[in-house]
């Protein structure tokens, strides 16, 4: 079946700010794009930007980066350090050729379910735009391997 | 058997080859670096440089190299290889050095009863066409090092640039399969005067200034000497000399890869990486510069004349011309000829 | 003062520690055999100090030594940008400050040595340098060359060039004017596409041969495990795949953000010619601009990557 093509794009939540308000986003049914995936760690300020940077490389459309607004770091001042991080390395990225549209950075609350379902639906309209990922992927069919078991069952894993 | 070839034929000649062969030869990537590539058209070979950054070994023995793919499939695991060679291959351009360390390698990779395939393969598919050196580099030290600038042994066909021609001299079997090409024409009587010109030219630029004979005995006596000591001090430890090198060989296997797909891949590696020697118990036996600068040379000097009967260096000189800080190992083997190991003069 | 007279100046001061037993060993620079080079040498007599020397090729950022030898008391030569690492690596705690004596030299501006190979057909076998010449001579040549020419573009940019953080200085300081306001890598680069940008930056990268001699002459880059080896989490291969290459220059010179002196050894370095300045410059740029810092300036502001501001930018943050 021929499927037009869908944005993959991972985020990075810190868990007590951005993570909680996209359970918020769930809970309360607000509707978001699919193309997200989560992934939930303790503070915004414990993204190594190697983890963007192999994100990108094995194909992964967008980044988003997300974490508590500043001041409300509940490690106090992780999201900080973060800022200056993410600050030289979007700069740097952007510099060097890859888009800027495809890493991106919020602040969202745990009381923001709204805006995090608004910041979703904006990145996957940018990266929809943007194209997929073609620089520096690594394996360009490393997304989806589809393998047959013995019984013929289609399993699709998700690289 | 000797032949000529014209440089306006030098295009043609090369396409002609290129309807049966693959050839390898040096490509400038950029002005000032060159190395031996798979060409696709005549003109981009490049003879500028003397010698190219990386060495004629890449071609048997290349940096990265898949050995095996895997793949599962409906529930199997699949196989395949990659030592096959499917076409005939013809290297291009490589100096009387970078041959004669192919050979010295071929003692390696090629001895019974451990002979690598995947080596043996791309060898016995290849001929070898030499390029003479006029004029050598300051930094070649080839005739200390048991060659010489026109040094033919090795190759299969030999050319010496004569300005409008190249002479061809066709040394082995696998060179007389070119005695039919209709590029090579008559040899003219006035190109081995010319030739004896430029070699005579050549040896007295390079001479015999390295006394490297009894070096592997020397050595010996100098395996806890002082000298270690001093000579390492300005050694960063990066893995320019030992890539750049035609004879060095030393080589990592990894997987790259994950459950469902993936290579088993031989990579260069160099004992100069403190990595090298770490063992899994956290222990380096080569924990500083020092063992590992004393590693290489003897490795060179004195390891390998004693299992091969050949020093493991063919005096290209590409190590003294790439280091960052400037080591020069002719001195340090200048410095083991003293009369006794001693402190260098500094 | 002529370099003469500076190559004096060191040797005496060199002389004077050494005698006085107040260092153990001194590095400094001296001649070798190929001409437009200069070697690092590690002197521990004062008979030995006669061997260095000082000219516009002595271009090897000698901090990289301080990590080998920081069991000893060591004086060393430092140019402003060797100066500037040193106190980068004494504000990481690399080594002890009261073990290390800077005798610190104004910097000329070192020539590029590779530039001036490329300006003549044929092996250049001696070179001098007279004034604000160069002379190189070859086996069927001699060529006159004007200095201003043929320096680095990392040491065109520089705007500090006198070492301060010394503990003496062997001539007056500079004037700390460039000779161009903007790298000229850098400056090309901003005015190119996205796309643009990523074809030079991965045609320059493919020439890499992973040799990491950029990384060991770094005196900044000095762990014991570096990215490139780590197995659990695996971020690059060990061949030479275009996007590994790319990987490592992203990563490399991301990890000297807040760090790197602009020294360009890294480039001088790389037997590929692969032009590394261009994005460590960048970074330095970026750095300067978000939080007002330059490395080396300060042995108290701490690096900028571990400190933080309560108002910085964060305008791309939405």
């Amino acid at each position: 079946m021929e499927k037009s093509w869908e944005p993959k794009i991972l985020a990075f939540l810190c868990n007590w700010c951005s993570y909680a308000g996209a359970d918020l986003a769930g809970t309360s049914r607000i509707q978001y794009p699919p193309n997200i995936r989560v992934i939930r760690v303790p503070c915004s300020g414990r993204i190594n930007p190697l983890f963007i940077l192999k994100a990108l490389q094995s194909g992964i459309d967008g980044v988003l980066v997300s974490g508590c607004h500043p001041g409300d770091c509940h490690y106090l001042s992780g999201n900080y350090i973060g800022r200056r991080k993410f600050a030289t390395l979007k700069r740097f990225l952007e510099y060097l050729g890859i888009e800027g549209g495809r890493v991106q950075f919020s602040w969202v609350s745990a009381a923001e379910g709204g805006k995090f379902s608004q910041m979703v639906h904006e990145i996957t309209q940018e990266i929809k735009k943007l194209g997929p990922a073609k620089r520096f992927v690594k394996r360009e069919d490393s997304r989806a391997i589809k393998f047959e078991t013995q019984n013929s069952k289609d399993k699709t894993i998700l690289k | 058997m000797m032949r000529r070839l014209d440089k306006r034929d030098f295009e043609t000649f090369l396409e002609s080859v290129m309807e049966e062969c693959d050839l390898y030869a040096p490509v400038s990537l950029t002005e000032g670096v060159s190395v031996f590539k798979k060409i696709d058209h005549p003109n981009e070979v490049n003879f500028s440089q003397l010698l190219t950054q990386k060495p004629a070994k890449e071609i048997f023995f290349p940096q990265s190299e898949p050995m095996f793919n895997y793949e599962r499939r409906g529930g199997k695991i699949q196989i395949t290889s990659n030592e096959e060679v499917k076409r005939e291959r013809i290297l291009l351009g490589a100096r009387p050095c970078d041959i004669e360390a192919i050979s010295l390698i071929e003692k390696v990779f090629m001895s019974e009863p451990y002979t690598d395939l995947y080596f043996l393969e791309k060898r016995r598919k290849t001929t070898l066409i030499g390029l003479g050196c006029n004029p050598p580099l300051s930094t070649c030290f080839c005739s200390s090092a048991g060659g010489d600038p026109f040094l033919r042994s090795g190759s299969d066909l030999f050319l010496v640039d004569l300005g409008d021609a190249y002479s061809v001299e066709l040394l082995t079997e696998k060179g007389m399969v070119f005695s039919k090409n209709k590029f090579l024409r008559e040899a003219d009587p006035e190109d081995l005067r010319r030739i004896k010109e430029l070699e005579d030219k050549a040896f007295e630029k390079v001479g015999f200034s390295i006394p490297m004979d009894g070096i592997e005995k020397r050595l010996d006596l100098m395996m806890e000497s002082f000298f270690w000591d001093r000579v390492h001090e300005k050694c960063i430890g990066c893995r320019i000399c030992t890539y750049l090198c035609p004879t060095c060989h030393c080589f990592d296997i990894v997987d790259e890869g994950d459950f469902a797909r993936g290579q088993r891949m031989r990579n260069w590696d160099s004992c100069l990486s403190p990595l090298y020697s770490l063992e899994t118990s956290g222990h380096n036996p080569r924990p500083t510069t020092r063992e590992r600068t004393r590693q290489r040379l003897m490795h060179k000097f004195n390891y390998f004349p004693k299992i091969f009967n050949r020093v493991g260096c063919v005096g290209c000189g590409r190590c003294i011309q790439y280091c960052p800080v400037h080591f020069d190992i002719r001195q340090a083997i200048i410095w083991t000829s003293s009369k006794r190991p001693r402190k260098p003069k500094i | 003062m002529s370099q003469l007279a500076i190559q004096e100046k060191i040797r005496e001061k060199a002389k004077e520690l050494l005698s006085k037993k107040e260092v153990d060993l001194i590095i400094g620079f001296s001649n070798w055999t190929l001409p437009l080079r200069t070697t690092p040498v590690f002197i521990r007599t004062p008979e030995g100090t006669e061997s260095l020397i000082w000219n516009s090729f002595c271009e090897n950022n000698l901090a990289t030594y301080i990590h080998k030898f920081s069991r000893f008391r060591v004086g060393i030569i430092v140019k402003g940008c060797d100066a500037r690492s040193l106190t980068a690596l004494s504000l990481e705690k690399r080594f002890n400050p009261e073990r290390v004596f800077l005798i610190g030299v104004p910097c000329q501006r070192m020539v590029d040595r590779k530039k001036v190979t490329k300006a003549v057909k044929g092996e250049i076998l001696r070179a001098e340098e007279r004034g604000e010449e160069i002379i190189v001579e070859g086996e069927e040549f001699k060529t006159v060359l004007n200095k201003k020419d043929y320096l680095y573009p990392s040491c065109q940019v520089c705007t500090h060039r006198t070492p301060i953080q010394a503990h003496v200085l062997v001539d007056d300081p500079v004037e700390e004017s460039p000779l161009v306001e903007i790298h000229p890598g850098v400056n090309q680069f901003e005015k190119k596409t996205f796309e643009e940008r990523w074809r030079f930056f991965e045609k320059e990268t493919s020439r890499c041969i992973r040799c990491y001699a950029c990384r060991e002459v770094c005196p900044m880059c000095y762990c014991t495990e570096c990215f490139v080896d780590d197995y659990r989490p695996k971020w690059i291969g060990g061949g030479l795949q275009p996007q590994d290459l790319q990987f490592y220059h992203i990563v490399r010179a991301y990890h000297q953000t807040g760090r790197c002196s602009g020294c360009g050894a890294c480039e001088r370095a790389c037997p590929m010619d692969i032009p590394l300045t261009y994005l460590t410059q960048k970074l330095n740029q970026d750095v300067k601009e978000l939080f007002g810092f330059e490395v080396g300036l300060n042995s108290k502001t701490p690096p900028p990557l571990s400190t933080f501001e309560v108002d910085d930018k964060g305008d791309f943050i939405k």
